[in-house]
Order: structure tokens, then C-alpha cells, then sequence
């Protein structure tokens, strides 16, 4: 009767089924589980904020057995961890080629697995966009944002194309209003970085920061960019920041020339090809502005679970 | 000079495949139409639900949580309101039947709930807050099964209050379930072969007769 809607169809379901060997159930938190994409052999990807024991972590496979899995590390600045699964187990997800782009309007399905059997929702891509800092300062190589519903343990699983392809992992963690993608450039660099290091490199200054209003005087005066800096409420006894000389009620204005009215963009800047390099810190003390050379250290994984 | 406009029937850059997957959306909204009702209070005047026509001689299915009074009103696919009879409800199945005294009614064409897969494409369509026939596209989430056969399927479609007792369909317009509930977001319906032992069910009571059987 209705052959292109029928065929249509034919092909989403094939293209949940031809997906779904790549998408595993992740069993390391107490209500239900969340999922995750087997992204290289033997090797799976999840949501970090799904992960919620270090320990006695289990996957659950297309075929039904269930496997041990290791952590090997996690992003929380990206939402990603990355699980270590026995040799072989699991099959691992289909890409498209390198330089084809996600593009608005384009189909998509949402799949998970928060049981036994895969599920799936459809929608479009809403928006497109260049690279962006989630909230905790993590690089996502392109914003992707979902005209789709995310269900209850969908966070960890993939993003597929009509043909059943993996174009991302789904996140509920990285934006309160819409389903969110961490495409699949990002999630193999962060992966990448996971395996090789065990942690993402990201720098650090120990500084805690909260954005004020300034005089519009001194604004004027001293020709500052924005009417809003960073004023310093914390310092870390012996880091960084410490070690140059800032103090309490400091207002960070620039960061390597750049003006900062955000603490998200203190922490994109900090990223981990900084660590061990000077930076100049524009503040203002006593409303005069000053110039201190702070040595940007490395923020230790543990220090921000 | 006047902006020179383009003709409607220019060439689009659509394929033929996307356009026809449009025009046969409306065949199959009209079709799902053409068998779906509002069901309101006794005096036509409060909504309640949606119901599916399942058989000519006037017999609607419905949910049981819709059919709450013995004597209600349906809105047929016309449009006409007419007075319905509730002539058989089961509440652990969620499932009403209702009696109309019209004939040549079109009937709705009944699809195999365990055909459906995950991603397969599934309409509903309903009388959601009141407002007359409004459609929702999705995909199949889950099907659920009990003793092997098929009992919930659980779609990615939106529902409101008001689809209750309306139809989940497949792609060829076959009604594959009965909406009932909103669980996490999800639309869950009542699989058909559920309907038709409820529907087989009733007619065995003696609660209605019809003037020739059903199909099996």
C-alpha cells in the first residue's frame, strides 16, 4: 500500500538492528543501567556521569552475556568514560568516513540499551555548529543538538544515521534543555587521551572565581574589554596561582590577553597543552590593573569526580 | 520591477523518494482517519478520549479508563456525533467496547504486533486535549511480550491526554496497538491480539451481537 513510508521504515529498523551489535548495556550504577558503544575492539565507550562504582563494573552484550569490564578512565569535562572489556568481546560500531558532517534536518535514531534488547527514538538534528566548552570547560569539536526525545538510560549510547551508522555518543549530562551529542572526532580524541594517559590532560591554576560587575569608571579608565570579571574567592595553598602572588578578592579581567567574564571561560582556557607553560593573568587589585605570570600546573583526575 | 517568483511546480531538489514518503504521510493519516473517533461525555460536550472502529456493525474499541459511563457520545470520522452504549469493559486489560447504531462503518485493518522491531515507523492518532485528529510520528522503542506473545509496545511518539483509546499503526495504516498510557515519556499502547481476545471475549458473553463474525 504505502511502499516508500514502508521501505522506509524496513530501513530504520534495519538500521536499529545493524547498530545495536555495537551498543552494550553498562551496568555501573544502582537504578538502571545506562549504555555505551563498543568503539574500538574490545574497548567501550560511555557517559561519565553514568558511571557511578570503579569496581565490579559489568557490560551486557548484543547476544546477551554479560562480560567484566575496567575503567580506564574518565573526562567528566566531556562526559566520557572509557571501559575495558576481555579481548573480542562485544563487535565494534561503523563510522561514516572522515569529513562527512552532521547536517541539520538530517534523520537520526537515538538508541540505548537500559535492559536486554535495544531501544530507539527518531528525530532530526536540530542545530549544528562549530567547536564548543561544556560547562566544565571540555572541547567538543562540533555542537550537535537533537530534535529527539532521550530516555531513561539512552545517556552512553549512540547517535546513529539512516543507515545505522555511529555519528556520536547521546548525553542527557552536558545541557539541561536538549539531548546533546559528543560527535565521533571527540569522542576518539578523548578516547585516545583516556587510553594512552588514563586521564584527559587539563590545566590548572587553584583559583576558585565568580564573575562581578565592575565600576563603570573603571572600566572606562583602564579600557577593559567587558563589564564583568573573575574575582578570586579562593586560593590553593601551593599552587599555581598561589605561587605568583594572586590573593583573595584579585578580579581576573584577561588570561593571555583575552578578556574572561565567565568562569567556563577560565576553564576552556586552561586546557592541557598549557600545563607547564607561563601565562600572563591580567587582574585588577585595588582597582589598579596589574599583570602576574602564573605557571599553569595539571589538574589531577581525582581532583574533579 | 516586480521580484520574479518561482512557479510551485519547479523542479525541487527533494528526491523522488523523500516526496513520496510525504504524499503517502497524508494517504496514511487520511486512511487512519477514516477509522478513528472522539469519544465524550453523554452530553457531547466534555472529551474524553479517541476509539478505533473495529467493526462495520458499529462496535468501537476504546480504553476502559475512557469509557468510565454506560452512555456516552462518539465522534465518527464525519464528524456526526452519535450516542454510544458501553456493552463491555475490562479493567485489567484497560479495554472498553462500545455500540453504535450506525451501519457501514470502516472498519480498521488490524496489523501484527509482533512484526514490529525497534525503529520501525509507527503513527498515532488521536483526539489529544480535545483537538480533532491530531497525528504523531515516531518509532517503535520496545515491544514487551508475555508468555511469548506480544502485550505492550512502547513508541517514540508524543501523547497527550485525550489519545487514550486511539490507534498506534504501522506504516500501512494496520493498527498495531490501542495508546493507553505515558510511561517516561513514552507512548505505550495495548498490542492488538490483546484487543481482539477482549473483542472475541465480549461477543462471547452475549454483551453485543453483530449481523456477521469477525475476522480471525
Amino acid at each position: 500500500m504505502s511502499s516508500a513510508l514502508q521501505s522506509l521504515s524496513d530501513d530504520l529498523a534495519a538500521a536499529v538492528e545493524a547498530a545495536s551489535r555495537s551498543v552494550v548495556a553498562v551496568h555501573a550504577r544502582r537504578r538502571i543501567p545506562s549504555s555505551g558503544v563498543v568503539w574500538r575492539e574490545g574497548i567501550v565507550v560511555t557517559a561519565h556521569h553514568t558511571v557511578q562504582r570503579e569496581d565490579g563494573i559489568t557490560v551486557s552484550l548484543d547476544d546477551g552475556t554479560a562480560v567484566g569490564a575496567t575503567l580506564v578512565g574518565r573526562d567528566p569535562s566531556t562526559d566520557l568514560a572509557v571501559l575495558r572489556l576481555e579481548p573480542g568481546a562485544g563487535t565494534v560500531a561503523q563510522h561514516p568516513a572522515d569529513g562527512e558532517e552532521i547536517r541539520v534536518g538530517q534523520l537520526v535514531l537515538a538508541l540505548g540499551r537500559p535492559g536486554a534488547a535495544v531501544t530507539a527514538a527518531m528525530g532530526v538534528v536540530s542545530a549544528t555548529g562549530g567547536e564548543w566548552r561544556t560547562w566544565h570547560g571540555g572541547r567538543i569539536d562540533r555542537f550537535v543538538r537533537l530534535d529527539l526525545a532521550i530516555y531513561d538510560g539512552f545517556s552512553g549510547g549512540p547517535l546513529v544515521d539512516a543507515q545505522g551508522r555511529v555519528l556520536g555518543i547521546n548525553s542527557s549530562g552536558l545541557a539541561r534543555a536538549a539531548a546533546m551529542t559528543i560527535p565521533a572526532r571527540t569522542v576518539e580524541r578523548v578516547a585516545t587521551q583516556l587510553l594512552e594517559t588514563g586521564h584527559v590532560r587539563r590545566g590548572f591554576m587553584g583559583v576558585g572565581v565568580q564573575p562581578v560587575r565592575l565600576p563603570a569608571g573603571t572600566v572606562r579608565a583602564h579600557a577593559l574589554g567587558r563589564d564583568v570579571g573573575l574575582m578570586v574567592i579562593s586560593v590553593e595553598e601551593g599552587a599555581p596561582a598561589h605561587a605568583a602572588g594572586v590573593s583573595l578578592g584579585d578580579i581576573i579581567v584577561a588570561f593571555d590577553g583575552t578578556a574572561v567574564s565567565d568562569p567556563s571561560e577560565l576553564l576552556g582556557a586552561l586546557s592541557g597543552e598549557r600545563v607547564g607553560k607561563p601565562v600572563s593573568l591580567r587582574i585588577l587589585r585595588g582597582g589598579a590593573p596589574q599583570d602576574v605570570t602564573v605557571t599553569v600546573g595539571e589538574r589531577s583526575a581525582r581532583g574533579e569526580r | 520591477m516586480a521580484p520574479t517568483i518561482a512557479p510551485t511546480n519547479a523542479p525541487t531538489m527533494l528526491g523522488t523518494s523523500t516526496l513520496a514518503v510525504g504524499r503517502e504521510l497524508e494517504g496514511l493519516a487520511a486512511l487512519v482517519r477514516s477509522y478513528t473517533v472522539g469519544v465524550r461525555s453523554r452530553s457531547g460536550r466534555q472529551p474524553l478520549g479517541s476509539g478505533v472502529i473495529w467493526h462495520p456493525d458499529g462496535l468501537i474499541v476504546t480504553n476502559a479508563h475512557v469509557a468510565r459511563e454506560r452512555r456516552l457520545v462518539v465522534a465518527l470520522p464525519n464528524e456526526a456525533l452519535v450516542e454510544a452504549e458501553c456493552v463491555a469493559r475490562d479493567e485489567s486489560c484497560d479495554l472498553a467496547l462500545l455500540h453504535v447504531d450506525v451501519e457501514g462503518l470502516r472498519a480498521a485493518p488490524v496489523g501484527d504486533p509482533s512484526a514490529a522491531r525497534a525503529g520501525s515507523l509507527v503513527l498515532a492518532l488521536g483526539h489529544p486535549m480535545g483537538v480533532p485528529n491530531a497525528m504523531s510520528l515516531g518509532v517503535v522503542h520496545a515491544v514487551t511480550t508475555e508468555r511469548g506473545n506480544p502485550r505492550f509496545i512502547a513508541a517514540d511518539v508524543a501523547l497527550a491526554p485525550g489519545n487514550s483509546g486511539g490507534p498506534l499503526v504501522d506504516a500501512d495504516g494496520r493498527v498495531l496497538g490501542i495508546n493507553a498510557m505515558v510511561m517516561s515519556g513514552l507512548g505505550v499502547a495495548i498490542t492488538s491480539n490483546v484487543v481482539r481476545r477482549f473483542v472475541r471475549q465480549a461477543l462471547a458473553s452475549g454483551a453485543i451481537t453483530i449481523s456477521h463474525p469477525l475476522a480471525a
